[in-house]
Protein backbone atom coordinates (compact mmCIF):
# COMPACT_ATOMS: atom_id res chain seq x y z
CA UNK A 1 0.00 0.00 0.00
CA UNK A 2 2.72 2.61 0.91
CA UNK A 3 4.27 1.88 -2.22
CA UNK A 4 1.21 3.11 -4.42
CA UNK A 5 1.27 6.09 -1.61
CA UNK A 6 4.65 7.12 -2.09
CA UNK A 7 4.77 6.72 -5.96
CA UNK A 8 1.29 8.61 -6.31
CA UNK A 9 2.58 11.49 -4.11
CA UNK A 10 5.88 11.99 -6.03
CA UNK A 11 5.08 11.57 -9.41
CA UNK A 12 1.78 13.62 -8.84
CA UNK A 13 4.55 16.10 -7.09
CA UNK A 14 6.77 15.96 -9.46
CA UNK A 15 4.40 16.76 -12.38
CA UNK A 16 3.02 19.90 -11.19
CA UNK A 17 6.36 21.30 -10.66
CA UNK A 18 7.28 20.17 -15.04
CA UNK A 19 3.59 22.17 -15.28
CA UNK A 20 5.23 25.30 -13.32
CA UNK A 21 7.99 24.92 -15.20
CA UNK A 22 9.67 24.84 -12.00
CA UNK A 23 12.11 21.22 -12.60
CA UNK A 24 11.93 18.48 -15.22
CA UNK A 25 14.39 15.79 -15.07
CA UNK A 26 15.55 15.27 -18.68
CA UNK A 27 18.49 17.58 -19.17
CA UNK A 28 17.61 18.13 -22.74
CA UNK A 29 13.67 19.44 -22.27
CA UNK A 30 15.44 21.95 -19.47
CA UNK A 31 16.95 24.64 -22.10
CA UNK A 32 13.62 24.22 -23.69
CA UNK A 33 11.35 25.06 -20.61
CA UNK A 34 12.80 28.99 -21.04
CA UNK A 35 11.96 29.03 -24.56
CA UNK A 36 8.84 28.86 -24.02
CA UNK A 37 8.39 30.57 -20.62
CA UNK A 38 9.73 33.49 -22.97
CA UNK A 39 7.27 32.90 -25.96
CA UNK A 40 9.69 31.59 -28.34
CA UNK A 41 8.21 28.36 -28.81
CA UNK A 42 4.19 27.40 -27.77
CA UNK A 43 3.54 25.02 -25.56
CA UNK A 44 2.57 22.22 -28.41
CA UNK A 45 5.75 22.46 -29.40
CA UNK A 46 7.21 21.84 -25.97
CA UNK A 47 5.21 18.86 -25.38
CA UNK A 48 6.16 17.66 -28.75
CA UNK A 49 9.95 17.96 -27.80
CA UNK A 50 9.15 16.58 -24.08
CA UNK A 51 7.50 13.61 -25.65
CA UNK A 52 10.12 13.01 -28.21
CA UNK A 53 12.92 13.60 -25.58
CA UNK A 54 11.56 11.01 -23.34
CA UNK A 55 8.97 8.49 -24.61
CA UNK A 56 11.60 6.25 -25.88
CA UNK A 57 13.55 6.38 -23.03
CA UNK A 58 10.88 5.47 -20.44
CA UNK A 59 9.60 2.36 -22.90
CA UNK A 60 13.59 1.56 -24.04
CA UNK A 61 15.68 2.26 -20.70
CA UNK A 62 13.10 2.94 -17.62
CA UNK A 63 10.52 0.43 -18.12
CA UNK A 64 13.24 -2.49 -18.86
CA UNK A 65 15.61 -2.39 -16.02
CA UNK A 66 12.07 -2.25 -13.42
CA UNK A 67 10.49 -5.26 -14.61
CA UNK A 68 10.81 -7.82 -12.99
CA UNK A 69 12.56 -6.42 -9.81
CA UNK A 70 10.86 -4.95 -6.99
CA UNK A 71 12.74 -1.28 -7.01
CA UNK A 72 11.84 1.20 -9.80
CA UNK A 73 14.52 2.99 -12.36
CA UNK A 74 13.36 6.60 -11.52
CA UNK A 75 13.62 7.27 -15.06
CA UNK A 76 10.54 5.59 -15.73
CA UNK A 77 8.63 7.68 -13.05
CA UNK A 78 10.50 11.01 -13.91
CA UNK A 79 10.74 10.91 -17.65
CA UNK A 80 6.93 10.53 -17.30
CA UNK A 81 6.15 13.11 -15.53
CA UNK A 82 7.74 15.82 -17.39
CA UNK A 83 5.87 14.41 -20.28
CA UNK A 84 2.18 14.73 -17.90
CA UNK A 85 3.55 18.22 -17.12
CA UNK A 86 4.58 19.99 -20.00
CA UNK A 87 1.56 18.37 -22.03
CA UNK A 88 -1.17 19.89 -19.14
CA UNK A 89 -1.85 23.60 -19.94
CA UNK A 90 -0.24 26.46 -18.03
CA UNK A 91 -3.13 27.76 -15.82
CA UNK A 92 -4.77 26.70 -12.52
CA UNK A 93 -6.91 23.77 -14.18
CA UNK A 94 -3.47 22.52 -15.97
CA UNK A 95 -2.18 21.90 -12.89
CA UNK A 96 -4.25 20.24 -10.82
CA UNK A 97 -4.43 18.05 -14.01
CA UNK A 98 -0.96 17.44 -14.30
CA UNK A 99 -1.08 16.76 -9.99
CA UNK A 100 -4.16 14.12 -10.71
CA UNK A 101 -2.79 12.24 -13.89
CA UNK A 102 0.54 12.44 -12.87
CA UNK A 103 -0.67 10.51 -9.45
CA UNK A 104 -2.11 7.97 -11.13
CA UNK A 105 0.63 7.61 -13.68
CA UNK A 106 3.11 7.23 -10.41
CA UNK A 107 0.11 4.24 -9.10
CA UNK A 108 -0.44 3.25 -12.02
CA UNK A 109 2.98 2.79 -12.73
CA UNK A 110 3.71 0.07 -9.25
CA UNK A 111 0.88 -1.63 -10.18
CA UNK A 112 1.17 -2.27 -14.09
CA UNK A 113 4.60 -3.51 -13.16
CA UNK A 114 3.49 -5.57 -10.15
CA UNK A 115 0.64 -6.96 -13.09
CA UNK A 116 3.46 -8.09 -15.56
CA UNK A 117 5.26 -9.74 -13.28
CA UNK A 118 2.36 -11.46 -12.30
CA UNK A 119 1.63 -12.44 -16.23
CA UNK A 120 4.64 -13.77 -16.57
CA UNK A 121 4.58 -15.84 -13.97
CA UNK A 122 1.56 -17.68 -15.08
CA UNK A 123 2.85 -18.44 -18.05
CA UNK A 124 3.81 -21.90 -18.93
CA UNK A 125 7.16 -21.59 -18.75
CA UNK A 126 7.94 -19.41 -15.73
CA UNK A 127 10.93 -16.88 -17.15
CA UNK A 128 11.04 -14.59 -14.22
CA UNK A 129 13.82 -16.57 -12.15
CA UNK A 130 16.14 -16.08 -14.54
CA UNK A 131 14.99 -13.16 -15.76
CA UNK A 132 16.72 -12.02 -12.32
CA UNK A 133 20.11 -13.20 -14.03
CA UNK A 134 20.52 -10.41 -16.28
CA UNK A 135 21.69 -8.28 -13.59
CA UNK A 136 24.46 -10.81 -12.14
CA UNK A 137 27.46 -9.64 -14.31
CA UNK A 138 27.00 -5.96 -13.10
CA UNK A 139 26.87 -6.81 -9.23
CA UNK A 140 30.52 -7.61 -9.41
CA UNK A 141 31.84 -5.86 -12.30
CA UNK A 142 30.72 -2.49 -12.23
CA UNK A 143 33.55 -1.87 -9.87
CA UNK A 144 36.09 -1.52 -12.89
CA UNK A 145 34.37 1.56 -13.56
CA UNK A 146 36.63 3.73 -12.15
CA UNK A 147 39.54 2.39 -13.40
CA UNK A 148 38.00 2.72 -17.01
CA UNK A 149 37.46 6.52 -16.18
CA UNK A 150 40.62 6.83 -15.34
CA UNK A 151 41.72 5.30 -18.73
CA UNK A 152 39.22 7.39 -20.49
CA UNK A 153 41.09 10.74 -19.02
CA UNK A 154 44.58 9.59 -18.48
CA UNK A 155 45.47 6.81 -20.41
CA UNK A 156 45.28 3.39 -20.65
CA UNK A 157 48.42 3.18 -18.38
CA UNK A 158 47.08 5.27 -15.52
CA UNK A 159 44.36 3.29 -15.74
CA UNK A 160 45.79 -0.42 -15.65
CA UNK A 161 47.76 0.87 -12.97
CA UNK A 162 44.09 1.87 -10.98
CA UNK A 163 42.47 -1.42 -11.84
CA UNK A 164 45.52 -3.61 -10.63
CA UNK A 165 45.90 -1.58 -7.27
CA UNK A 166 41.86 -2.53 -6.69
CA UNK A 167 42.52 -5.88 -7.55
CA UNK A 168 45.34 -5.94 -5.07
CA UNK A 169 43.30 -4.08 -1.88
CA UNK A 170 41.15 -6.96 -2.88
CA UNK A 171 42.83 -9.99 -2.62
CA UNK A 172 44.96 -8.28 0.46
CA UNK A 173 41.59 -7.63 2.63
CA UNK A 174 40.16 -10.91 1.82
CA UNK A 175 43.43 -12.42 2.85
CA UNK A 176 44.26 -10.10 6.04
CA UNK A 177 41.01 -8.39 6.28
CA UNK A 178 40.31 -9.78 9.67
CA UNK A 179 40.94 -6.74 12.26
CA UNK A 180 41.47 -8.65 15.67
CA UNK A 181 39.91 -6.18 18.30
CA UNK A 182 39.80 -7.99 21.66
CA UNK A 183 39.65 -12.32 22.14
CA UNK A 184 37.06 -13.46 19.72
CA UNK A 185 36.07 -10.19 18.05
CA UNK A 186 37.10 -9.17 15.11
CA UNK A 187 36.22 -6.36 12.11
CA UNK A 188 35.70 -7.98 8.93
CA UNK A 189 36.56 -5.73 5.85
CA UNK A 190 34.87 -6.07 3.01
CA UNK A 191 37.06 -6.90 0.19
CA UNK A 192 34.98 -6.11 -2.43
CA UNK A 193 33.75 -3.01 -0.84
CA UNK A 194 37.40 -1.85 0.02
CA UNK A 195 38.48 -2.17 -4.00
CA UNK A 196 35.80 -0.39 -5.10
CA UNK A 197 36.60 2.50 -2.55
CA UNK A 198 39.99 2.77 -3.35
CA UNK A 199 39.53 3.07 -7.01
CA UNK A 200 36.93 5.94 -6.32
CA UNK A 201 39.95 7.47 -4.43
CA UNK A 202 42.89 7.01 -6.89
CA UNK A 203 39.90 8.41 -9.59
CA UNK A 204 39.41 11.34 -7.57
CA UNK A 205 42.99 12.04 -6.61
CA UNK A 206 43.65 12.01 -10.29
CA UNK A 207 40.44 14.36 -11.35
CA UNK A 208 41.21 17.14 -8.56
CA UNK A 209 45.05 17.39 -9.13
CA UNK A 210 44.32 17.38 -12.52
CA UNK A 211 46.87 20.28 -14.16
CA UNK A 212 46.07 19.03 -18.22
CA UNK A 213 42.80 20.39 -18.70
CA UNK A 214 42.49 24.31 -19.19
CA UNK A 215 40.72 26.33 -16.39
CA UNK A 216 38.06 28.45 -17.56
CA UNK A 217 36.05 30.87 -16.53
CA UNK A 218 33.27 29.97 -18.34
CA UNK A 219 30.75 29.25 -14.80
CA UNK A 220 31.32 32.73 -13.73
CA UNK A 221 30.79 34.16 -16.72
CA UNK A 222 27.24 32.39 -16.51
CA UNK A 223 26.42 33.12 -13.07
CA UNK A 224 26.92 37.02 -14.40
CA UNK A 225 24.78 36.22 -18.45
CA UNK A 226 22.22 34.54 -16.37
CA UNK A 227 21.59 36.63 -12.92
CA UNK A 228 17.71 36.47 -13.91
CA UNK A 229 17.95 32.62 -14.07
CA UNK A 230 19.16 31.84 -10.95
CA UNK A 231 17.40 34.10 -9.21
CA UNK A 232 13.94 31.69 -10.60
CA UNK A 233 15.73 28.33 -9.13
CA UNK A 234 15.93 30.17 -5.64
CA UNK A 235 12.73 31.56 -5.59
CA UNK A 236 11.50 28.00 -5.93
CA UNK A 237 13.92 26.30 -3.30
CA UNK A 238 11.05 25.37 -1.28
CA UNK A 239 8.80 23.37 -3.47
CA UNK A 240 12.30 21.53 -4.88
CA UNK A 241 13.23 21.07 -1.34
CA UNK A 242 10.05 19.25 -0.58
CA UNK A 243 10.88 17.24 -4.17
CA UNK A 244 14.45 16.42 -3.41
CA UNK A 245 12.74 15.05 0.08
CA UNK A 246 10.51 12.83 -1.36
CA UNK A 247 13.34 11.17 -4.14
CA UNK A 248 15.04 10.44 -0.90
CA UNK A 249 12.35 8.73 1.23
CA UNK A 250 11.00 7.09 -1.98
CA UNK A 251 14.87 5.57 -2.00
CA UNK A 252 15.06 4.43 1.47
CA UNK A 253 12.09 2.66 1.05
CA UNK A 254 13.73 0.67 -1.66
CA UNK A 255 10.30 1.68 -4.29
CA UNK A 256 13.29 3.48 -6.29
CA UNK A 257 16.73 3.78 -7.35
CA UNK A 258 18.70 6.31 -9.25
CA UNK A 259 20.72 4.58 -11.88
CA UNK A 260 20.66 0.62 -13.28
CA UNK A 261 24.30 -0.09 -11.13
CA UNK A 262 22.42 0.22 -7.90
CA UNK A 263 19.26 -0.53 -8.87
CA UNK A 264 20.49 -4.20 -9.21
CA UNK A 265 22.99 -3.70 -6.09
CA UNK A 266 19.52 -2.84 -3.68
CA UNK A 267 17.80 -5.73 -5.43
CA UNK A 268 20.36 -8.05 -3.89
CA UNK A 269 19.94 -6.41 -0.39
CA UNK A 270 16.45 -7.05 -0.56
CA UNK A 271 16.52 -10.91 -0.99
CA UNK A 272 17.84 -11.08 2.55
CA UNK A 273 21.31 -11.85 1.93
CA UNK A 274 23.87 -12.26 4.29
CA UNK A 275 26.21 -9.31 1.58
CA UNK A 276 23.02 -6.41 1.90
CA UNK A 277 25.28 -4.49 4.18
CA UNK A 278 27.64 -4.60 1.49
CA UNK A 279 25.61 -4.55 -1.51
CA UNK A 280 24.07 -1.16 0.20
CA UNK A 281 27.53 0.43 0.99
CA UNK A 282 28.68 -0.24 -2.88
CA UNK A 283 25.12 0.93 -3.82
CA UNK A 284 25.62 4.24 -1.89
CA UNK A 285 29.41 4.42 -3.26
CA UNK A 286 28.03 3.73 -6.83
CA UNK A 287 25.66 6.71 -6.51
CA UNK A 288 27.98 9.58 -5.32
CA UNK A 289 29.95 8.77 -8.22
CA UNK A 290 27.56 9.30 -10.13
CA UNK A 291 26.08 12.25 -8.42
CA UNK A 292 30.01 13.68 -9.69
CA UNK A 293 28.59 13.36 -13.07
CA UNK A 294 25.96 15.41 -12.47
CA UNK A 295 27.00 18.39 -9.83
CA UNK A 296 28.60 19.84 -13.08
CA UNK A 297 25.90 19.04 -15.19
CA UNK A 298 22.49 20.07 -12.90
CA UNK A 299 24.47 23.01 -11.80
CA UNK A 300 25.10 24.48 -15.49
CA UNK A 301 21.69 23.73 -16.73
CA UNK A 302 20.11 25.26 -14.14
CA UNK A 303 21.94 28.44 -14.13
CA UNK A 304 21.39 28.87 -18.02
CA UNK A 305 17.83 28.30 -17.87
CA UNK A 306 16.25 29.09 -14.12
CA UNK A 307 15.10 25.66 -14.27
CA UNK A 308 15.86 22.67 -11.88
CA UNK A 309 16.29 19.20 -11.68
CA UNK A 310 13.27 17.37 -9.50
CA UNK A 311 16.42 14.83 -8.49
CA UNK A 312 18.30 18.35 -8.28
CA UNK A 313 22.25 16.97 -8.74
CA UNK A 314 21.33 13.38 -7.85
CA UNK A 315 22.81 13.61 -4.20
CA UNK A 316 19.56 12.47 -3.03
CA UNK A 317 19.38 9.04 -4.27
CA UNK A 318 22.79 8.97 -2.17
CA UNK A 319 21.08 9.53 1.14
CA UNK A 320 17.84 7.24 0.30
CA UNK A 321 20.21 4.35 0.13
CA UNK A 322 22.48 5.28 3.38
CA UNK A 323 19.76 6.32 5.78
CA UNK A 324 16.81 3.49 5.62
CA UNK A 325 14.55 5.13 7.84
CA UNK A 326 12.19 7.15 5.71
CA UNK A 327 11.45 9.77 7.62
CA UNK A 328 15.06 10.66 8.18
CA UNK A 329 15.82 10.61 4.71
CA UNK A 330 13.40 12.60 3.87
CA UNK A 331 14.37 15.70 6.18
CA UNK A 332 17.97 15.07 5.15
CA UNK A 333 17.04 15.02 1.41
CA UNK A 334 15.43 17.78 1.85
CA UNK A 335 18.31 19.61 3.66
CA UNK A 336 20.74 18.16 0.56
CA UNK A 337 18.44 19.82 -2.19
CA UNK A 338 18.20 23.04 -0.61
CA UNK A 339 22.36 23.55 0.11
CA UNK A 340 22.34 22.30 -3.61
CA UNK A 341 20.36 25.80 -4.63
CA UNK A 342 21.48 27.70 -1.73
CA UNK A 343 25.36 27.18 -2.70
CA UNK A 344 24.55 27.04 -6.89
CA UNK A 345 26.94 29.77 -7.80
CA UNK A 346 29.93 28.85 -5.57
CA UNK A 347 29.26 25.33 -6.56
CA UNK A 348 29.45 26.41 -10.59
CA UNK A 349 32.67 29.11 -9.67
CA UNK A 350 34.50 25.56 -7.77
CA UNK A 351 33.92 23.98 -10.53
CA UNK A 352 35.67 26.75 -12.39
CA UNK A 353 38.79 25.69 -10.04
CA UNK A 354 39.08 22.15 -10.87
CA UNK A 355 38.07 21.34 -14.53
CA UNK A 356 39.82 18.27 -14.17
CA UNK A 357 36.30 17.54 -11.76
CA UNK A 358 34.02 17.98 -14.18
CA UNK A 359 36.06 16.59 -16.89
CA UNK A 360 35.83 13.65 -14.71
CA UNK A 361 32.27 13.77 -14.87
CA UNK A 362 32.10 13.37 -18.33
CA UNK A 363 34.19 10.31 -18.00
CA UNK A 364 31.98 8.68 -15.21
CA UNK A 365 28.96 8.46 -17.44
CA UNK A 366 30.61 7.37 -20.26
CA UNK A 367 32.34 4.43 -17.89
CA UNK A 368 28.90 3.62 -16.10
CA UNK A 369 27.20 3.49 -19.87
CA UNK A 370 30.11 1.44 -21.13
CA UNK A 371 30.04 -1.16 -17.82
CA UNK A 372 26.55 -1.23 -18.56
CA UNK A 373 26.39 -2.30 -21.73
CA UNK A 374 28.92 -5.48 -21.34
CA UNK A 375 27.55 -6.44 -18.54
CA UNK A 376 23.85 -6.70 -18.86
CA UNK A 377 24.92 -7.88 -22.60
CA UNK A 378 26.73 -10.92 -21.10
CA UNK A 379 23.53 -11.17 -18.21
CA UNK A 380 21.48 -11.44 -20.92
CA UNK A 381 22.84 -13.91 -22.48
CA UNK A 382 23.42 -16.03 -19.45
CA UNK A 383 19.75 -15.51 -18.53
CA UNK A 384 18.35 -16.35 -21.89
CA UNK A 385 20.85 -19.44 -22.14
CA UNK A 386 19.32 -20.70 -19.01
CA UNK A 387 15.95 -19.80 -20.10
CA UNK A 388 15.84 -22.51 -23.08
CA UNK A 389 17.13 -24.87 -20.76
CA UNK A 390 21.04 -24.00 -21.58
CA UNK A 391 20.70 -25.54 -25.23
CA UNK A 392 22.18 -22.24 -27.01
CA UNK A 393 19.19 -20.66 -28.29
CA UNK A 394 19.28 -17.93 -25.96
CA UNK A 395 22.78 -17.19 -26.58
CA UNK A 396 22.06 -16.98 -30.38
CA UNK A 397 18.86 -14.23 -29.94
CA UNK A 398 20.51 -11.80 -27.79
CA UNK A 399 23.70 -11.63 -29.51
CA UNK A 400 21.81 -11.49 -32.46
CA UNK A 401 18.97 -8.97 -31.33
CA UNK A 402 22.43 -7.00 -30.18
CA UNK A 403 23.94 -6.88 -33.31
CA UNK A 404 21.10 -6.48 -35.61
CA UNK A 405 19.89 -3.32 -33.19
CA UNK A 406 22.74 -1.30 -34.32
CA UNK A 407 21.99 -1.68 -38.43
CA UNK A 408 18.13 -0.73 -37.23
CA UNK A 409 16.67 2.98 -37.94
CA UNK A 410 15.05 3.08 -34.63
CA UNK A 411 17.75 1.32 -32.33
CA UNK A 412 17.30 0.75 -28.71
CA UNK A 413 19.97 2.22 -26.27
CA UNK A 414 22.94 -0.07 -25.96
CA UNK A 415 22.61 -0.46 -22.35
CA UNK A 416 18.80 -1.87 -22.89
CA UNK A 417 19.07 -4.30 -24.99
CA UNK A 418 20.31 -7.42 -22.72
CA UNK A 419 17.29 -6.68 -20.57
CA UNK A 420 14.78 -6.26 -23.10
CA UNK A 421 16.36 -8.78 -25.67
CA UNK A 422 16.15 -11.28 -22.21
CA UNK A 423 12.09 -10.21 -21.27
CA UNK A 424 11.72 -11.05 -25.22
CA UNK A 425 13.25 -14.22 -25.53
CA UNK A 426 11.16 -15.43 -22.76
CA UNK A 427 7.54 -14.86 -24.28
CA UNK A 428 9.12 -15.94 -27.72
CA UNK A 429 10.06 -19.48 -25.67
CA UNK A 430 6.62 -19.72 -24.43
CA UNK A 431 5.12 -18.88 -27.77
CA UNK A 432 7.32 -21.50 -29.48
CA UNK A 433 6.14 -23.90 -26.11
CA UNK A 434 2.28 -23.34 -27.27
CA UNK A 435 3.09 -24.17 -30.97
CA UNK A 436 4.87 -27.56 -29.49
CA UNK A 437 8.05 -26.24 -31.42
CA UNK A 438 10.09 -26.01 -27.90
CA UNK A 439 9.89 -28.77 -25.71
CA UNK A 440 11.27 -27.69 -22.07
CA UNK A 441 13.39 -29.99 -19.89
CA UNK A 442 10.77 -29.88 -17.28
CA UNK A 443 7.69 -28.63 -16.95
CA UNK A 444 5.91 -26.89 -14.33
CA UNK B 1 36.44 24.92 -40.45
CA UNK B 2 36.49 24.90 -36.88
CA UNK B 3 34.67 22.51 -35.18
CA UNK B 4 34.32 22.26 -31.52
CA UNK B 5 33.52 18.88 -29.50
CA UNK B 6 30.83 19.33 -26.81
CA UNK B 7 28.30 17.20 -25.74
CA UNK B 8 28.70 15.06 -22.04
CA UNK B 9 30.06 11.39 -23.28
CA UNK B 10 32.28 9.76 -25.66
CA UNK B 11 33.94 12.99 -26.52
CA UNK B 12 37.07 11.31 -27.94
CA UNK B 13 35.32 8.94 -30.24
CA UNK B 14 33.20 12.28 -31.73
CA UNK B 15 36.46 13.78 -32.43
CA UNK B 16 38.12 10.64 -33.80
CA UNK B 17 35.03 10.26 -36.13
CA UNK B 18 35.17 14.19 -37.30
CA UNK B 19 39.31 13.92 -38.14
CA UNK B 20 37.90 10.92 -40.27
CA UNK B 21 35.12 12.84 -42.36
CA UNK B 22 36.41 16.25 -41.58
CA UNK B 23 40.22 15.83 -42.69
CA UNK B 24 40.93 19.35 -43.00
CA UNK B 25 38.91 20.42 -39.85
CA UNK B 26 40.29 21.84 -37.16
CA UNK B 27 38.97 19.94 -34.08
CA UNK B 28 39.09 20.75 -30.30
CA UNK B 29 37.62 18.86 -27.51
CA UNK B 30 35.93 21.07 -24.98
CA UNK B 31 33.73 20.91 -21.84
CA UNK B 32 29.98 21.84 -22.89
CA UNK B 33 29.65 24.82 -21.91
CA UNK B 34 33.43 25.92 -22.98
CA UNK B 35 32.19 24.44 -26.17
CA UNK B 36 29.40 26.26 -26.38
CA UNK B 37 30.87 29.63 -25.59
CA UNK B 38 32.72 29.44 -28.75
CA UNK B 39 30.24 28.59 -31.04
CA UNK B 40 28.24 31.73 -29.33
CA UNK B 41 31.38 33.86 -29.51
CA UNK B 42 32.10 32.68 -33.22
CA UNK B 43 35.38 30.70 -32.45
CA UNK B 44 33.56 27.86 -33.67
CA UNK B 45 31.64 27.00 -36.86
CA UNK B 46 30.05 23.87 -35.92
CA UNK B 47 29.30 21.93 -32.47
CA UNK B 48 28.90 18.28 -32.16
CA UNK B 49 27.80 16.64 -29.17
CA UNK B 50 26.59 13.03 -28.11
CA UNK B 51 24.70 11.83 -24.79
CA UNK B 52 22.51 9.04 -23.79
CA UNK B 53 19.19 11.32 -25.09
CA UNK B 54 21.02 13.14 -28.05
CA UNK B 55 19.34 15.95 -26.79
CA UNK B 56 20.33 15.75 -23.12
CA UNK B 57 23.99 16.85 -21.95
CA UNK B 58 24.53 16.85 -25.91
CA UNK B 59 22.97 20.03 -26.61
CA UNK B 60 21.74 21.74 -23.13
CA UNK B 61 24.27 24.19 -22.80
CA UNK B 62 24.14 25.07 -26.44
CA UNK B 63 20.54 25.35 -26.40
CA UNK B 64 20.94 27.80 -23.41
CA UNK B 65 23.51 29.85 -25.11
CA UNK B 66 22.78 29.80 -28.93
CA UNK B 67 18.73 28.89 -29.03
CA UNK B 68 17.30 26.30 -29.88
CA UNK B 69 16.55 26.96 -33.14
CA UNK B 70 20.41 26.63 -33.73
CA UNK B 71 20.65 23.10 -32.67
CA UNK B 72 19.05 19.60 -33.68
CA UNK B 73 19.19 16.31 -32.17
CA UNK B 74 19.93 14.51 -34.84
CA UNK B 75 19.51 10.63 -32.79
CA UNK B 76 18.06 10.17 -30.02
CA UNK B 77 17.01 6.49 -28.30
CA UNK B 78 15.00 4.85 -30.85
CA UNK B 79 15.13 7.54 -33.52
CA UNK B 80 17.88 8.07 -36.08
CA UNK B 81 16.55 10.93 -38.41
CA UNK B 82 16.78 9.73 -42.32
CA UNK B 83 19.78 11.69 -44.40
CA UNK B 84 16.45 13.40 -46.05
CA UNK B 85 16.13 15.50 -42.41
CA UNK B 86 19.28 15.84 -41.40
CA UNK B 87 19.79 17.78 -45.10
CA UNK B 88 16.72 19.35 -43.71
CA UNK B 89 18.46 20.52 -40.88
CA UNK B 90 21.31 21.63 -42.17
CA UNK B 91 19.81 23.60 -44.78
CA UNK B 92 18.02 25.11 -41.71
CA UNK B 93 21.40 26.79 -41.26
CA UNK B 94 21.48 24.71 -37.81
CA UNK B 95 25.38 24.76 -36.64
CA UNK B 96 24.71 22.53 -33.40
CA UNK B 97 24.17 19.11 -33.73
CA UNK B 98 23.47 16.54 -30.99
CA UNK B 99 22.90 12.68 -30.92
CA UNK B 100 23.74 9.02 -29.01
CA UNK B 101 26.95 7.81 -29.07
CA UNK B 102 26.20 4.66 -30.94
CA UNK B 103 24.78 6.52 -33.97
CA UNK B 104 27.60 9.01 -33.80
CA UNK B 105 29.82 7.58 -37.24
CA UNK B 106 26.16 7.57 -39.18
CA UNK B 107 25.13 11.22 -38.02
CA UNK B 108 28.90 13.13 -38.52
CA UNK B 109 28.98 11.30 -41.96
CA UNK B 110 25.79 12.57 -42.86
CA UNK B 111 26.37 15.75 -41.45
CA UNK B 112 29.68 16.03 -43.04
CA UNK B 113 28.30 15.01 -46.15
CA UNK B 114 26.03 17.72 -46.57
CA UNK B 115 28.42 20.57 -44.89
CA UNK B 116 30.71 19.88 -47.88
CA UNK B 117 27.91 20.50 -50.45
CA UNK B 118 27.02 23.76 -48.80
CA UNK B 119 30.27 25.21 -48.63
Amino acid sequence: MERFLISGILSGFASVLANLGVAVFNDGLRPMVPEFLEGRIDRKALAATSFALSFGLVIGFGIPFSIGSAIILIHSILLGTDIIGVSTPRNKTGTVMAGIIGALYGIGLVFGLEKIVELFSKMPIDFLPSLAKVGAPIIVGFSVFPALVVGYQYGAKKGAFTLITALLVRQITTVFGKIPVSQNVNITLNSDGMALLISVIIMLVFAISDKETEKTDSNKMLVGIFSARVARVKKNIIPLSIMGGLIAAACSLRIVAGDPISLKLLTETLKGMAAGDIRNFEAGLVALARSIGFVPLVATTAITTGVYGPAGMTLVFAVGIFIKNPIIAFFVGTLILALEIFLLEFIAKTLDKFPGVKACGDHIRTSMTKVLEISLLVGGMIAANEMAGGNGLGFLFVSGFYLLNKTSKKPLVDMAVGPVATILFGIILNILYVLQLYVPVAVK
Amino acid sequence: MKITVGGQIDKENVAELLKKYFPEGEITIKSDIDAAMDIKLGNADYYFGACNTGGGGALAMAIALIGADKCATLAMPGNVLSEEKIKEEVDKGKIAFGFTPQSAEEIIKTVASFLKIKS
